[in-house]
């Protein structure tokens, strides 16, 4: 693999690690399959990439495509509980409701957003070239986006999300309003998706409506991946894991599809993708069995 | 302190399946008494303690807790009033938590929970302490996940966890029932250690009746939603479950209670 493909995978394992953050948030955390995501991603970068091409300051153009996120995330879990709706359900109807948002707001189908200023653009006088510039700009932004997560999950408040989504009964028993945590839980998760998919759109140079298709998948695979590796005891490990996970996800495809003998093509992407999570899953069932194999057959 | 006015409740009202669990219950607890509730089963006995935790609407009636109107308040708003635990001891605790991050949650129940730092090494001097007392070990144990424990140990952790902070009243719904003689024994003293120790008001829902004259200050029996017999005091004690019986029966106008459960528990 070339050092432009291995930093190319680099950069867009950085910027998944936030989606991967975000569906950690949602699926292990509250314990709710969320697929807004597949909305919330590019609706960060369609709001991101209006504004920018408005000539609005890039920094709170990607400020406001984190708000736009947990707007999106405040409805879905609106709609879970105080209507009523199951949670997978509530997800779903949020991310088709907002194809047409994001193309309501885009106005046509893709944005471009190569010449103008982006959040990137300082980089350029870093004396590096863009394909080391960014995915530096983006650790800091991942590091950063961690170490807050990490206080907010060992907090007080963090522990009634975790109550919340570990036993909701007993949470409430507890004197936690565990509807409170359910929506603050999602907005958070998909403000940093939206954050990923506005950062996505300015490192890619557009906003596309299709972008958001298979994200949950892209984010599913990075925590479980990550989990099968760096097994998740505390926070810190869940968290760690996530960053991996997602880096890791990147080269594997990367890898996939530069092996030519296998003869993969990009259009094989999200074949790969099913069989690297599927397989994700099942080898930590699998390590398991085989070493309490061992452990019976030396008795 | 505690007192309940003639409530009601009834589910699936003007249904087929209409079910009037509670059917005029008044009731006042004065604070520090330890309350025992027998009955057999579908008399109404959880569904007073839900009625109390705030899990089921009332059909008619309020509750008042101190000078506190509770009868409109959730779940959530009622536990810093309210401590319970729960019969299953698999839902009284959160089994992907670890023992320490449980003992926080009770730690800081009814509290608003802040950015703060949940655990600290002050609240983990105190649940060790707290753990030590079971004499099971778990205090060398408080990063374990519950969901590693036994139900006998996650139910004494909950009991410690129900006494943590401090409450108008303990709602013990037949917490023993999921255990085993010896465990049950074990929680049932450990029950009324904490209550003496914190003088905490208690409501203890038991199946057994042997075990409702054992413990407390005060005995209530519910028979198809209404409070059939309430003794305390000087006439409670030296009672014995034939006594009761009799009891019953002089209250329910001859009818036979023949529930070999709620006799031989």
């Amino acid at each position: 693999m070339s050092t432009i493909a291995a930093l190319g995978a680099l950069e867009s394992g950085l910027v998944f690690a936030l989606v991967a953050f975000g569906v950690f948030m949602s699926f292990r955390i509250l314990e709710f399959p969320d697929l807004t995501v597949d909305g919330s991603f590019p609706l960060g970068a369609a709001v991101s990439a209006i504004m920018i091409v408005s000539g609005v300051n890039p920094w709170l153009a990607t400020i406001a495509a984190f708000g736009a996120g947990m707007l999106a995330g405040i409805v879905t879990a609106f709609m879970n509980t105080k209507l009523g709706i199951l949670n997978l359900l509530a997800s779903i109807l949020t991310m088709i409701a907002l194809y047409s948002i994001n193309l309501r707001i885009m106005g046509k189908p893709n944005v471009a957003l190569l010449g103008e200023t982006t959040v990137l653009t300082p980089t350029e006088s870093w004396g590096m070239p863009y394909y080391m510039a960014t995915p530096l700009a983006f650790s800091v932004v991942v590091l950063v986006v961690f170490f807050f997560l990490l206080k907010f999950l060992n907090s007080q408040l963090g522990l009634a999300m975790r109550a919340t989504g570990a036993n909701a009964r007993m949470a409430r028993s507890q004197g936690i309003h565990t509807d409170r945590m359910i929506i603050l839980g999602m907005a958070v998760s998909n403000g940093l998706v939206g954050l990923a998919g506005s950062l996505f759109a300015q490192s890619q140079g557009s906003a596309d409506i299709t972008m958001g298709v298979g994200v949950i998948v892209i984010g599913l695979a990075s925590v479980i991946g990550g989990e099968a590796i760096i097994s998740p005891k505390t926070m810190l490990f869940a968290l760690v894991g996530c960053i991996v996970g997602s880096i890791l996800y990147r080269f594997a495809i990367a890898l996939a599809l530069n092996a030519d003998f296998i003869g993969l093509k990009a259009q094989d992407l999200n074949l790969i993708t099913a069989i690297l999570v599927a397989f994700a899953i099942v080898a930590p069932k699998m390590k398991a069995s085989i070493s309490s194999r061992f452990s019976r057959t030396k008795q | 302190m505690i007192s309940l006015n003639d409530i009601h409740v009834t589910f699936g009202g003007g249904t087929p399946l209409e079910t009037r669990a509670v059917r005029g219950i008044s009731l006042t607890i004065s604070e520090g008494e330890f309350v025992t509730v027998i009955g057999s089963n579908g008399s109404g006995k959880s569904t007073l303690l839900n009625t109390l935790s705030g899990e089921v609407i009332l059909t008619r009636g309020n509750i008042k807790i101190g000078d506190q109107d509770v009868t409109r308040w959730a779940t959530a708003q009622r536990a810093k009033l309210i401590s319970r635990v729960f019969q299953d001891p698999l839902a009284g605790s959160c089994e992907n938590l670890t023992i320490e991050e449980n003992m926080a949650l009770a730690w800081y129940r009814g509290q608003t929970m802040s950015y703060g730092a949940a655990l600290n090494n002050k609240n983990r001097a105190i649940f060790k302490k707290q753990l030590a007392r079971l004499g099971l070990g778990l205090e060398n144990r408080l990063r374990d996940k519950m969901g590693l424990l036994s139900g006998g140990q996650r139910q004494a952790i909950s009991l410690l966890m129900s006494a943590l902070q401090p409450a108008k009243i303990l709602l013990l719904d037949e917490h023993t029932a999921a255990l085993d003689p010896k465990t049950a024994a074990f929680v049932l003293d450990l029950s009324c250690q904490i209550i003496n120790e914190n003088k905490l008001t208690a409501l203890m829902v038991t199946h057994s009746m042997q075990q409702a004259l054992e413990v407390g200050t005060r005995t209530i029996m519910l028979h198809e939603g209404k409070i059939v017999f309430d003794v305390s005091g000087e006439e409670r004690k030296g009672l014995t479950i034939v006594d009761l019986l009799e009891l019953f029966k002089k209250n329910q106008q001859g009818e036979v209670l023949s529930d070999d459960s709620l006799l031989l528990g």
